[in-house]
């Protein structure tokens, strides 16, 4: 099974497609020839608007590829990918540019924020950049939502790491784009302040209507996802609904029987 | 040995890191070496033209210098009988001897009156062509002079102005104006550095250079074989009875070589200088690319000490990668040294002073000077450095690295910067305030040294305060990206501080010359305005004499009021203290200079200096010296005999021009030397009728048209003149400052291009979440403006403080106006700005190329 396009594409979602990402028989590769390597092997998925989807996959598998390709930081081989109706394959760097800031959010799994600039100032910095006023009470209500609202004048380093990516997630969040693509957002936090901040997720699916894609190894913040796609060798090989951290796992295991026995 | 096999891998592995480094200490070294090289050749060049060009012994009057340089006051050359030929022909052991004439005080024009005297200040020369000469030069074509219509000239003079056989030129000398045609044209075998040479045959070089037939400057004499210079040299003076002077070939040349030696060595010492100015802003830039180094590399160095590393070896090790720096960079610079002496020989020659590559002469002391420089300097501003990084804990490889955490500028740092700026500031102060201009130059050069280190050390807590002024500025109409921008420059004070204060140093420097240097201009102007009660002046601006026709031209000139003579002589004065000061100048004029220069006298009536027997002198002088109206001074004059004379005023010591000359009448001065030793006119001041200074100034010019190397100048002109002489001046010295205004934008280039590589995941980050390319550069440039401004702002407030202190200093010697030219301070400043966006170009491309994904991806 290669592919993931499951969802309708016109839902009940306004004006707007019901699919907030998708990707066509996308392949990335790298070198040529004999040392040619396949990261991203004819890929087709879509993302659906309003959900939570994770990515999951063992090292090398491709998950962050895909991620980075779906957000516009790479560029693929061949094959489409689309952010609502636009194509963004090859699209220019500039506008690459102002589609990040203006319609992609990122969290990433380190270094989210700009050591110069206090919590709030990192929050607004997206529509800083892009010359936009933020809209005071949405961004009220984010902050919020973070809880953060006592910290934001703080400058990064007199934040805790979970405080950092709640930042993160706020700034995210703050400038209310399309969709949010997190790379391993809880890898560098304890199992608390991942779990605070994957509850942060969850809740700005459910409260706020966010698309996040999430890629992550750890089943536990599988399990806050609405839909699990796994990857393996370049190729979504499975997927999974409503998933359970033990679902998940068992899941993995059985992957990791059937990699050793074929 | 591993400590030498990390220092290598990393050395190599940042060599990209440490290419701006090199390139800073290239051109210091260069610049020393190049220095060293060419006065070495030229040197070499003068030796070898100074010892073809000496005969075995030399016979000449006793006026002359040990040189040869043959002009007396009077614009002739000193001369010897045709006897004395005679009389060093019969001394012993004389192969031959051959009288000879000639003259430097002279000028040849062409047909059109233009002057063929080279640009470079190297002499013209008029002489009979002799057999001495004859064994250095070559002719090429056409034939030696004979008869008086006849001159031959050396093939660079006629390469340089295009001229040819049978083309007619006029050598103008004391004596007057005489017309030849060139018969022929004679070609150096030594490397002529420069002179004009003008041959005539003996008996016309007679008329024309002394205005009598029958003498001789000098004589050559060739030695027998068998005997000595040495021994010649007595043989002659036993001969000619000692009433002359003679020298061997080795004195002629050492005399020669000595006075071209004390020029040579103050532009050797001028440029060493400014290539030590440009080691000292490398300094900074090393300091710079090694805290930065050892600040990226944190997490390497604690994993060293934590597997066992000591600090000695932690520090050693990067003192050794300075060494490989220094060592790379040094010997580069080395050769880029003798590249840049060829080039400045180059330089030379089309400017018309030939230097020939076959003499360029690279001492065995050169490269070692340079190398040593290069790697004693380099290893020294590594020092501090390596010091932090032997500190680095073991607990540093365990912690998150990340960025390097942003340095705070210290209390201690800022309580010694503080008291260094305050004592400079009170030595300026001080200097500002003496009575005395010794004492003053003293405090003057403590208080530039102390401020430029106080300003130095605090630069990093100056730099938070006027980075902010300059962001609130400048960056906020920028929005976010300048706010960045601002931020960037000050997370590291240290960092800003130090590249800042490396631009601060030359641009202190150019402030300081510009504020003294105009006010020179503005104080000589003020002077004239309130002194000069004439409105033209005739003199030649390569100090030759005014000849007697050319006077007579100017007084026959329609439309002048009056005109005044002016010269100078010596004599040996016996004042009333009873102190005898030899060879002291004395100023001759006619009365009426006591109109044109209105100086304020201290006591007495200055026109009443100018009676016969009478003279004045200036109240320095008169204190020192004990003398008072009514004073008597015995003056033995120079040629002449002993005059009585009468002291009747006393000028004022202050005062630009012309301060502290004693004046006589020329008057006076004629009663006691003889007519035919009077000295020439230095200077004529002609004043035109009421109403009529544009018609006599055209009139003046028109007839000294047959003068040409004499220049008419009326106040504007005048002032302009010397206005265009100090911007002369002070033009070279920024050039020669432009090597440490390049060495510190090479410091900003290096601290931007090492942040960016340091801020890579940063720029990563931005770039994801949407700051474009332009953005993205945009902040790099602006904070790369913010930084040049610090320094130029710095550098420019400490410069006019140095030059308004020294203008209160020199004040005491007539500086007495204090201009600040806003003007070029303002074009600096914005110079500097764009100096800063020029320096972002490199490196803002490079952060714009970045790859995104490397970027976040970066460990």
């Amino acid at each position: 099974m290669t592919s993931a396009v499951t969802i309708p594409r016109h839902g009940g979602t306004g004006g707007r497609t019901a699919v907030a990402a998708r990707a066509r028989q996308v392949v990335k590769a790298y070198g040529s020839g004999e040392t040619r390597v396949v990261a991203l092997d004819h890929v087709d998925v879509d993302i659906a608007r309003g959900q939570f989807t994770a990515i999951m996959g063992p090292s090398g598998s491709g998950k962050s590829t895909l991620m980075h390709c779906l957000a516009g930081l790479d560029t693929v081989t061949s094959g489409q990918i689309y952010l609502d109706d636009t194509e963004i394959t090859g699209l220019k760097d500039k506008k690459l540019t102002q589609l990040r800031r203006d319609r992609i959010g990122f969290i990433f799994q380190a270094f989210n924020l700009l050591p110069t600039l206090n919590a709030i100032e990192n929050i607004t910095l997206p529509m800083d950049i892009a010359g936009r006023k933020p809209d005071k009470q949405w961004l009220a209500r984010v902050v919020d939502t973070v809880g953060l609202s006592d910290r934001l004048k703080h400058r990064p380093t007199q934040l805790s790491g979970g405080q950092q990516q709640r930042v993160a997630v706020a700034r995210a969040l703050a400038a209310r784009p399309e969709i949010i693509f997190g790379d391993e957002p809880t890898g560098n936090l304890d199992s608390r302040a991942g779990a605070e901040v994957l509850g942060f997720l969850r809740r700005s699916v459910d409260e706020l209507g966010q698309t996040i894609v999430m890629v992550t190894h750890d089943p536990v913040a599988a399990s806050y996802a609405d839909r699990v796609l796994y990857l393996a060798d370049g190729r979504i090989v499975d997927e999974m609904y409503k998933p359970t951290a033990d679902a998940v796992l068992d899941r993995m295991k059985d992957f990791d029987a059937r990699g050793r026995t074929s | 040995m591993t400590v030498l096999k990390t220092s290598m891998r990393n050395f190599f592995a940042h060599k990209g890191r440490m290419a701006l480094s090199a390139i800073a200490v290239l051109l210091s070294v260069a610049f020393v070496c190049g220095t060293l090289v060419f006065t070495d050749t030229m040197n070499t060049t003068f030796d070898k033209l100074f010892a073809a060009t000496s005969s075995d012994v030399t016979v000449s009057a006793k006026g002359a210098s040990d040189t040869g340089e043959t002009t007396s006051d009077n614009g002739k050359p000193p001369v010897m009988p045709a006897s004395v030929v005679t009389k060093v022909r019969d001394a012993q052991g004389v192969k031959s001897a051959e009288g000879t004439v000639f003259s430097t005080s002279v000028t040849v024009v062409d047909a059109k009156k233009d002057s063929l005297s080279p640009s470079s200040g190297a002499p013209t020369i008029v002489g009979s062509w002799n057999g001495n000469d004859a064994r250095t030069m070559k002719i090429t074509s056409g034939t030696a002079p004979r008869g008086s219509d006849q001159v031959m000239v050396d093939a660079d003079t006629v390469d340089k102005h295009h001229l040819k056989l049978g083309d007619e030129l006029a050598v103008i000398s004391a004596v007057g104006t005489h017309k030849a045609r060139i018969s022929g044209i004679a070609d150096f075998q030594v490397t002529n550095p420069g002179a004009a040479i003008f041959y005539l045959d003996t008996k016309t070089a007679q008329q024309t250079l002394v205005g009598e037939t029958g003498v001789y400057t000098n004589v050559n004499v060739t030695a027998a074989s068998g005997t000595t210079d040495a021994q010649l040299k007595k043989n002659v003076i036993a001969s000619t009875g000692g009433a002359y002077k003679v020298q061997t070939a080795k004195e002629t040349a050492d005399a020669n070589q000595k006075d071209v030696e004390s020029f040579m060595n103050v532009m050797k010492y001028a440029m060493l200088g400014f290539a030590g100015i440009a080691f000292l802003v490398g300094i900074f830039l090393i300091i710079n690319t090694f805290s930065m180094l050892v600040a990226q590399r944190t997490r390497e160095i604690g994993l060293m000490r934590a597997i066992g590393s000591s600090r000695k070896q932690v520090n050693r090790s990067v003192l050794v990668e300075a060494l490989l720096l220094g060592f790379f960079g040094s010997v580069l610079g080395v050769g880029a040294g003798i590249g840049l002496a060829v080039g400045l020989m180059k330089l030379m020659s089309s400017m018309g002073m030939h230097l020939s590559t076959a003499d360029l002469t690279v001492a065995w002391t050169t490269p070692v000077v340079g190398l040593l420089l290069g790697v004693v300097v380099t290893v020294l501003a590594a020092y501090l450095p390596a010091r932090r990084a032997g500190k680095v804990s073991p607990m540093a490889a365990l912690r998150d690295a990340g960025a390097p955490a942003d340095a705070k500028a210290g209390r201690i740092r800022a309580l010694i910067g503080l008291v260094l700026t305050g004592a400079g500031g009170y030595c300026l102060y001080l200097a500002a305030g003496v009575s005395k201009a010794a004492d003053g130059s003293l405090w003057l050069g403590l208080g530039v040294v102390l401020s430029l280190i106080g300003f130095v050390v605090i630069g990093p807590l100056l730099a938070a305060g006027v980075v902010r002024v300059l962001g609130a500025v400048l960056l906020r109409m920028f929005g976010p990206v300048g706010r960045m921008a601002e931020r960037n420059a000050l997370r590291n004070p240290r960092r800003t501080g130090a590249t800042g204060a490396a631009l601060m140093i030359g641009l202190a420097l150019v402030a300081c010359l510009s504020v003294v240097g105009s006010s020179m201009v503005a104080s000589a102007t003020d002077q004239l305005d309130k002194t000069v009660g004439t409105d033209f002046i005739i003199q030649s601006d390569s100090g030759q004499m005014i000849t007697p026709q050319a006077v007579k031209a100017v007084k026959s000139t329609p439309g002048l009021s009056r005109v005044t003579e002016y010269r100078t002589t010596k004599g040996d004065w016996t004042t009333p203290d009873g102190k005898t000061l030899k060879d002291t100048d004395v100023t001759a004029a006619d009365p009426t200079y006591a109109t044109d220069l209105r100086v304020k006298t201290v006591a007495g009536n200055l026109k009443d200096a100018y009676l016969p027997d009478s003279m004045s002198v200036h109240d320095k002088f008169a204190k020192a010296h004990d003398i008072h109206l009514g004073s008597k001074i015995r003056i033995a004059f120079k040629d002449g005999s002993t005059a009585n004379l009468t002291v009747r005023a006393i000028t004022s010591s202050d005062g630009l021009i012309d301060a502290g000359s004693k004046y006589i009448s020329i008057a006076t001065l004629a009663k006691y030397v003889p007519a035919d030793k009077m000295p020439l006119d230095q200077l004529v001041f002609a004043t035109a009728k009421d109403g009529q200074q544009d018609s006599a100034y055209k009139a003046l010019k028109s007839s000294m048209h047959d003068y040409p190397q004499y220049k008419v100048r009326d106040q504007t002109d005048y002032k302009q003149a010397l206005k265009d002489q100090i911007g002369q001046l002070l033009n070279m010295i920024y050039g020669l400052l432009a090597l440490a205004i390049v060495v510190a934008i090479l410091g900003v280039v290096n601290t931007l291009a090492l942040s960016v590589v340091e801020r890579t995941r940063e720029i990563g980050l931005m770039r994801a979440i949407g700051l474009s390319r332009r953005q993205l550069r945009r902040m790099i440039r602006m904070e790369s403006v913010v930084i040049a401004l610090f320094g130029a702002l710095l550098g420019l407030g400490l410069g006019m403080g140095w030059g308004a202190t020294a203008q209160k200093l020199l004040a005491l010697e007539g500086l007495k106006v204090l201009e600040i030219p806003w003007g070029t301070i303002t074009a600096v400043f914005i110079g500097s700005a764009f100096v800063g966006l020029f320096a972002a170009l490199i490196p803002a491309f490079r952060a714009g190329r970045m790859n995104v994904l490397n970027a976040i991806a970066t460990e």
